[in-house]
């Protein structure tokens, strides 16, 4: 009996096996119908391109997304792009947030969209390699547009010298510090300009009663867990922009330099006069700049446009008199005034291989990029169409769609600029700026002439791209410890042994080896 | 269920091997059958079916090149793993919170029933037991946030009352010391209430038979739960306690990864967050892979191992 109704179940089992295949057989069937859908319009594109386009490729593109319920996809902002570029747009939008993560689970499942934003990350890097996405390298002067991209930042999106996408470019000098002005003026101080004066109003901000409400309620400068602020300010300190050239003309990374020590005792100075929020350590990041807007911290170092953001939280819709924030790019350090560069872009279109199959393919996605560069998709991207989401009185805009908390906006107009690039410039319309906007734009031209660039920026080590998370977690939180007083220099000279332990020799040795290969093609 | 019983009965009194009757037999209790297909499909689908892509731990796997193109590599991930000087740390780590969680967080529900049985105001304990019950339906992300709100010495109210009579405050959130201790008071008060519904309606079948005669022969409340409460849910907490003996390992990817900062990474590193990293964010797929099933070879380990002395204990087991 025993053995009968294990027969039994095995057989039951074996029909559930087969219900399940059924079951998965079909499912893959809907897919590859679907995949056929596309193909059968990619191949009427084919078609098409040979008697002068008149129909529509279908082309696919994921990108992230920061509206909260994603774009619709009857969006008439959409459909005139896609009326402007002859193409059927079918987007993938990810929320930002889960965006890498999504990347990596597309890459894996070999279902790629047409388009791909691809940030450098090591699985990009080695997907390129491996050949899933298209070397446009050669392609790019073809294009009105596209040749206008700046060469440094392609050199800085390039992995072994090739280009795998068009970038999305982003001003290079954006990163500056904001500070209120109010308590400046309170105290009879200026804007900072070089370290001391920036530890004095730090230190002022702390002790002197800057919102004069005769209490001890303000501190000097937010931080949270997020380490941009202190990169930032170990550059205008001194130190190199991640890896810098020692005395033998040798790269080596940043922490291995005086500088950067002498900028983590800085730091650990604000830290234990209680310059800086004591929690900075463990505070989330979107709680950071919660103490600007709510008057208990007085400079946080960020992006410049973020005190345009901040200002709006603190009035909305502010007018001129309103405006307590001001933005400095830098303060001068031991090296004169330096700031720490963007990379410039922000991510790459990328062309998947498995989608566009043919080089006629790849050309006219190449085209569509090229024509998406164009004024007016610009415009319909940044700021829809007009007359539904904007209006332009007397060459002045106004978008009508981010009124009444902006809903019509996020929901057909904001995130089609995630796949713009705009790499011959900003060609849409901008709204009047206000003084604060004025300030943030100077600012970020003025920072284009005290960027430190990196010179290992395009380099790609091996040892990095498989280990680099865990190289960078030695380093960085060996920084906040030493800032904190959890350890002292002694430990910081430990986990830089650590760090080299850890792969940290092969990868100086990997980014020089790289560094001369790169100058000798020069 | 009573059918099922039942219907395996009958042919073993009848014909034992008449598969004529075995077929009419499940044409018989055809539903019953069917409403197991779900299950059986679930399990196949998503437990025994991804079984396969564990092979990956043993290629160069490249998820562009697909399974069959990526280059086989046999051990070599499993060599990187264990040499990898963080390798150590992160299994100290995942060992030391898996042990806590069973020294501490098990056992709470229990403790909680077991109070909560001594309550006689129904009203009350109700309160009680909704009360408990309730964090269990906040997402850590929203613990992790009200963590962060309570815990802060920058004006949180559990620094501000500690400054109060201590005259300094404790840095429950970026010191390594504290780390396991806020993550197992998480647990313990995210998950308690949950735990303790189990116990509760496992000592709703004690009779009350049982303590009348226990308090006949003169036992306190002590010997009570001792002697009665505790024998009759013993099944109960050896069979959860093998259930959470297979996930010894797991440690709840999302709580550690908020809680995690740059000043207690030292301890708070343990596989699930390694994983992640190595996997998802770094794209190591081959590698991570390695790593999840060292993991699971260990679980399975302990699983049997917990089964082989519950046995030996002469206690009821799963399987």
């Amino acid at each position: 009996m025993k053995k009968n109704s294990l027969r039994f179940f095995l057989s039951l089992l074996a029909l559930i096996l087969i219900i399940g295949l059924i079951g998965c057989s079909s499912d893959s069937s809907q897919g590859t119908s679907q995949n056929q859908d596309t193909s059968s319009n990619d191949s009427s594109s084919d078609s098409s391109n040979d008697n002068e386009s008149q129909e529509r490729m279908s082309v696919t593109i994921m990108a992230p997304s920061f509206s909260p319920e994603g774009l619709d996809s009857d969006s008439p902002a959409l459909k005139a792009i896609e009326d402007y570029t002859n193409m059927d747009i079918n987007l993938q939008l990810v929320a930002n947030a889960n965006y890498e993560d999504r990347f990596n689970v597309t890459l894996a499942s070999g279902d790629l969209p047409h388009i791909m934003v691809a940030y450098k990350t090591p699985s990009f890097i080695n997907a390129a390699r491996d050949g899933a996405f298209w070397d446009i390298t050669d392609y790019l002067d073809d294009y009105e547009n596209l040749r206008q991209a700046n060469e440094i930042v392609l050199n800085n999106t390039s992995i072994d010298g090739r280009i795998y996408g068009v970038y999305r470019s982003r001003p290079l000098g954006r990163n500056a510090a904001t500070i209120n002005t109010e308590w400046l003026d309170n105290l009879g101080l200026d804007i900072p300009t070089t370290i001391d004066e920036f530890y004095e109003v730090l230190r002022a901000f702390t002790y002197d009663d800057p919102n004069q409400s005769g209490q001890d309620d303000t501190y000097g400068m937010v931080v949270s867990e997020w380490a941009g602020p202190w990169n930032t300010m170990q550059v205008w300190m001194g130190a190199p922009n991640k890896w810098g050239h020692d005395e033998n003309g040798q790269l080596k990374p940043d922490f291995m330099f005086d500088e950067y020590r002498e900028a983590l005792r800085f730091f650990k100075k604000l830290y234990d006069e209680g310059l800086v929020n004591e929690d900075f350590a463990v505070m989330d990041s979107g709680q950071w700049f919660d103490p600007i807007v709510n008057g208990t911290a007085g400079v946080v170092v960020d992006v410049a446009d973020q005190a345009n953001r901040l200002q709006n939280r603190i009035t909305e819709n502010y007018t001129e008199d309103d405006i307590i924030l001001d933005v400095f790019g830098a303060v001068e350090g031991p090296h004169g005034l330096r700031n720490l560069p963007t990379a410039g872009y922000h991510g790459v279109l990328a062309i998947s291989r498995t989608s566009v199959t043919t080089e006629e393919e790849l050309r006219r996605v190449l085209q569509f990029l090229n024509d998406l560069n164009d004024e007016v998709p610009q415009n319909l991207a940044y700021n829809g169409v007009e007359g539904i989401h904007h209006e332009v009185n007397d060459g002045v805009l106004d978008i009508i769609a981010q009124r009444d908390g902006g809903t019509l906006f996020d929901r057909e107009v904001r995130d089609l600029n995630q796949f713009q690039m705009h790499v011959s410039g900003d060609l849409f319309l901008k709204a009047p700026q206000t003084a604060l906007q004025k300030r943030q734009d100077e600012v970020m031209e003025a920072n284009m002439d005290i960027v430190v660039a990196n010179p290992a920026e395009p380099l790609i080590s091996p040892t990095y791209t498989e280990r680099g998370q865990q190289l960078d977690n030695i380093i960085d939180d060996a920084r906040i410890k030493f800032i904190v007083g959890q350890i002292d220099e002694d430990g910081l000279d430990e986990a830089i042994a650590l760090w080299l332990r850890s792969g940290g020799e092969e990868y100086i040795a990997e980014i020089n080896e790289a560094y001369q290969i790169a100058q000798a093609a020069q | 269920m009573p059918k099922v019983e039942t219907s395996q009965r009958i042919p073993v009194q009848q014909l034992p091997t008449n598969k004529v009757t075995k077929w009419q037999m499940i044409v018989r209790d055809k539903w019953l059958y069917f409403l197991l297909i779900p299950g059986l499909i679930w399990f196949i689908v998503f437990r025994y079916v991804p079984m396969w892509g564990t092979l990956i731990a043993f290629q160069n796997y490249s998820p562009f090149l697909g399974f069959w193109g990526s280059e086989w590599v046999g051990f070599t991930h499993f060599e990187r793993l264990f040499q990898n000087p963080d390798f150590y740390r992160i299994l100290r780590n995942t060992l030391i919170l898996a042990l806590y969680e069973t020294l501490f967080v098990f056992p709470a529900p229990i403790i909680l029933a077991l109070m909560l049985n001594e309550i006689r105001f129904t009203a009350y304990k109700r309160t009680i037991q909704t009360l408990v019950y309730f964090p269990n339906f906040l997402s850590w992300v929203i613990v992790a946030s009200l963590t962060y709100v309570f815990f802060t010495t920058s004006g949180g109210i559990v620094n501000v009352i500690i400054e109060r009579f201590t005259g300094s405050t404790i840095f429950f959130l970026g010191d390594p010391e504290w780390f396991r201790t806020m993550i197992i008071g998480q647990q313990i008060w995210k998950n308690v209430g949950f735990g303790t519904i189990i116990f509760l309606a496992a000592l709703a079948n004690v009779s009350k038979e049982q303590y009348e005669a226990a308090i006949v022969d003169g036992a306190g409340r002590f010997r009570r739960m001792w002697h009665v409460t505790l024998p009759a849910i013993r099944h109960v907490i050896v069979i959860l306690l093998i259930l959470n003996m297979g996930n010894f390992l797991d440690q709840g990817f999302q709580q550690i990864y908020l809680m995690t900062n740059s000043l207690n990474r030292s301890v708070a590193d343990v596989f699930d967050v390694y994983i992640y990293f190595s996997g998802i964010t770094q794209g190591a797929f081959s590698h991570s892979t390695a790593v999840g099933l060292f993991k699971g070879v260990v679980g399975i380990i302990l699983i049997l191992t917990t089964r082989y002395i519950a046995k030996k204990l002469k206690q009821e087991t799963l399987f």
